[in-house]
């Protein structure tokens, strides 16, 4: 056995497969008797083998820096995290609710504003904010769905309770390494697929084919999906044609498309122009139709906007489907949950802190040192500040930022973050991670089984990010009969 | 299957440039050998490279006299030079990185690994040592590409805008290879006609010929047989005629293809009824200029029917 996991100490945090005693939990006890039977050579050469078939299968994400963008190879770490599904059918459940409500949220923004006339959310907080785009005012796509596609953030503290941390509506990434991670794992570590009943996940592509088909606006063919990407130097690029090619759908680029006078979507092909029916899309709003958002945009289809409204063509997500997408907003979800479905939300907000209300500001500037700052408006990690570990000066600095601009800052206590055994240069280490899940939202709504466990490489760090120096884990939902 | 008019516009070109990068290499190769043999006051000089590729401007822009160094380094190594082997070899890499969707994974690897591997070596194979290797290895790893490609793509329409890119570079090629041959050579009055069997010999070489040409005609390489032959010769795969034969044949189960094959077919009448046997060489070089000038509208149909139904252009150092 390796002499690390006996000195293996999560210290207070909730660990995934080790309880406080360093005993294996019940869900993990093949997994971890696996893990320590292993010589020190025979987990490096597991790692090795991992990294190699990363590399064979061409799994990468693209990091822009220093105007240069430069393919890494995805970061994975072989030991995989372990949920019982029974929890996670609990989680599951509340996910399913989550999605309801927000997009019953989005659909009455647009329409009858009945959540801000009567005041449960506060009106201004909507309507002023760039997240909302007056020019879809009016719509409601099918099924009342706008957030077709939901990258919901969970993270779990120190009792071992999920929380939801963020919600992401408008074009969340990752799912494609979720699936990626499985086959690597199956190459790595095959004999544990023989003891446990471990959900699969590689049905995902047909799933969003299912659902975005189902947004099709005309019935009676099957309809012509396009995956639109920003192009080969997203970060996300890698993602755009996995998903692309799980779907056997093109992967087009805004030049690809154009809008007839009949103003339905058309794409270009070497046999003429074919009518397109739904566009997945992975650029946001703004860069979307230049006749309706930025003008400068070079990326979208001049006039999709207007074959959307006249219900020619689905988008997915909705564009407008980012005003739920706001970590202010977020602080309102339960009470969505309760006024649109009549339920009490099964799953935990941290308690969230928004900046523009009086009372709460003065709490977060007396508190900065215990608090998560973070800006209402941004995704990837980008400005936020973990009170605890920053400096004077950035805590300062931050206060100055909350001042100035309330409305774009809320804060939250700083959890501790659940941890798992995570290979650090040949040992084994407790490192902290989050976990990002998918929710399907169309004429059904589906979870994916777990997500993608994303952990902090750097010891004591929460900044999980890949963009961040974050890596990843592959994440078991396992039946708890075996 | 669906084929946007972008992806098809990239293979297109990726193909060219594969052919493009091979090509060059090839005749540099041949004509380095060639070098070796001749007089140093006999031979046509290396300005005959620069002629073949119709580059001269771009070759004044930066250099004043051709000498060994001078035009080496342009056809090899200058990132400037279109036509030169990096920049090829890159430009065909930036199609792929942007198709590799519709491509075996290999390809993209293998491509990247020849960039590589030319951004490293091309500039040190400039001189005569590193040389030979430098376009051996050029040549083998786009061939290895080919029949890559050969081997693992399905018959679709991707592949057949692959097919159409690499035979037509490859036809503009052989026409300028014999162009220039004949430019130099044919017909004239000349000092030293003992070496000209050799230029040709050297040309057919640069597009392997040579073989096929001695069990076909004979070991002896003569002009105007020469020139039929790499005209003519419907089975030599780096023949015009098999070239446009086989742009014939992919093009078409294409839609629309009817404009395309109607010029396709005109530059081969013209062939068909060239008979360079019988030909001055005046009458050569006015052939193979009305030639060149049907395969140049037959290229810009190709963009015009399947791809230019582009609304924005897209970034033309990565195309064209």
């Amino acid at each position: 056995m390796h002499k690390s996991w006996k000195s293996y100490n999560a210290g207070d945090t909730f660990d995934e497969l080790l309880a406080p005693s360093t005993r294996p939990r019940v869900s993990a006890r093949r997994l971890v008797n696996l893990l320590q039977g292993l010589s020190p050579e025979e987990l490096h050469s597991r790692r090795a083998a991992a990294e190699l078939a990363i590399r064979d299968m061409g799994i990468f994400f693209t990091i822009y820096t220093e105007g240069e963008n430069i393919d890494r190879a995805w970061p994975f770490d072989i030991i995989p995290r372990v949920i019982p599904a029974q929890q996670w059918d609990k989680v599951s459940r509340g996910l399913v609710q989550r999605s309801r409500a927000l997009n019953c949220f989005i659909d009455d923004v647009y329409n009858k504003q009945k959540i801000l006339a009567e005041g449960i959310v506060p009106a201004e907080l909507v309507l002023d904010s760039e997240n909302y785009k007056p020019q879809c005012a009016g719509m409601s796509p099918r099924y009342g769905a706008w957030a077709h596609i939901c990258g919901t953030d969970l993270v779990r503290d120190k009792d071992g309770k999920f929380y939801v941390l963020e919600d992401n509506l408008r074009v969340p990434s990752g799912v494609s390494y979720l699936l990626e991670n499985r086959e690597v794992t199956k190459r790595v570590l095959p004999e544990l697929f023989e003891n446990y009943s471990i959900r699969p996940v590689d049905d995902y592509p047909s799933r969003l084919y299912s659902t975005l088909a189902s947004l099709s606006p005309r019935d009676n063919q099957r309809p012509c999906i396009v995956v639109l990407t920003p192009g080969i130097y997203n970060s996300a690029y890698f993602e755009h044609s996995f998903l692309a090619r799980g779907m056997g759908a093109q992967l087009v680029e805004g030049p690809d498309l154009y809008v007839e006078d009949d103003d339905c979507v058309y794409m270009l092909t070497v046999d003429g122009p074919q009518r397109v029916d739904v566009v997945y899309r992975r650029i946001d709003d703004e860069f979307l139709d230049p006749e309706v958002f930025r003008e400068d945009s070079i990326l979208g289809v001049p006039g999709i906007m207007r074959a959307w409204r006249n219900g020619n063509v689905a988008i997915a997500n909705a564009p407008g489907a980012g005003v739920a997408d706001d970590k202010a907003i977020y602080a309102y979800v339960p009470a969505m949950i309760r006024y649109y479905l009549n339920e009490q939300p099964s799953l935990a907000n941290v308690k969230t802190y928004l900046c523009m209300h009086e009372p709460d500001r003065e709490y977060v500037l007396a508190n900065l040192d215990k608090l998560v700052v973070k800006p209402a408006n941004e995704s990837g990690g980008y400005g936020l500040m973990v009170g605890p570990h920053a400096t004077k000066a950035k805590r300062a600095e931050f206060a100055k930022l909350i001042e100035n601009n309330p409305r774009n800052y809320v804060a939250q206590p700083t959890l501790t973050l659940s941890t798992a055994p995570t290979c650090i240069n040949d040992d084994v280490e407790p490192r902290h991670l989050d976990l990002r899940a998918f929710i399907l939202h169309g004429k059904e709504t589906w979870v994916t089984p777990g997500g993608l466990t994303r952990v902090a490489m750097t010891k004591g760090s929460l900044v999980v990010n890949s963009s961040q120096g974050g890596g990843s884990k592959d994440t078991w939902i396992v039946e708890s009969s075996t | 299957m669906i084929l946007l008019s972008r992806v098809a516009e990239r293979l297109y070109w990726m193909a060219r440039y594969l052919e493009r990068a091979e090509d060059t290499a090839r005749l540099v190769q041949a004509y380095s050998h060639l070098v070796m043999d001749i007089p140093a006051d006999a031979g046509p000089g290396y300005e005959i490279l620069v002629q073949i590729l119709n580059a001269e401007p771009s070759y004044h822009d930066k250099y004043r006299v051709y000498n060994e160094h001078n035009v080496l380094k342009f056809l090899i190594a200058d990132q400037d030079n279109t036509g030169s082997v990096t920049h090829a070899i890159q430009a065909a890499r930036e199609n792929v990185r942007t198709t590799r969707d519709v491509l075996p994974g290999e390809v993209w690897e293998h491509v990247n690994e020849l960039h590589l591997y030319a951004q490293e070596w091309a500039e040190k194979s400039v001189g005569r040592r590193n040389r030979q290797a430098f376009l051996d290895e050029v040549i083998a790893r786009c061939q290895m590409l080919n029949g890559l490609m050969i081997t693992t793509l399905c018959r679709d329409h991707s592949y057949r805008f692959i097919k159409i890119g690499k035979l037509l570079e490859r036809a503009d090629m052989t026409t300028r290879v014999i162009d220039v041959g004949a430019g130099a050579l044919l017909g004239d009055e000349r000092l030293h006609s003992s070496v000209d069997p050799l230029i040709w010999a050297c040309l057919l070489q640069s597009l392997s010929a040579m073989g096929t040409y001695r069990r076909t005609i004979g070991p002896v390489v003569e002009a105007n047989q020469m020139v039929d032959f790499v005209l003519r010769e419907g089975s030599l795969p780096r023949s015009v005629r098999f070239c446009l034969n086989g742009i014939r044949q992919e093009l078409a189960p294409l839609s629309n293809s009817a404009e395309a094959i109607k010029d396709l077919d005109r530059a081969r009448r013209s062939l068909s009824r060239f008979n360079p046997e019988k030909s001055t060489r005046d009458e050569l070089h006015a052939f193979i200029d009305k030639f060149q000038a049907y395969v140049m509208t037959l290229s810009s149909t190709i963009i015009d029917t399947w791809f230019s139904s582009h609304r924005t252009t897209i970034d033309p150092e990565i195309t064209q």
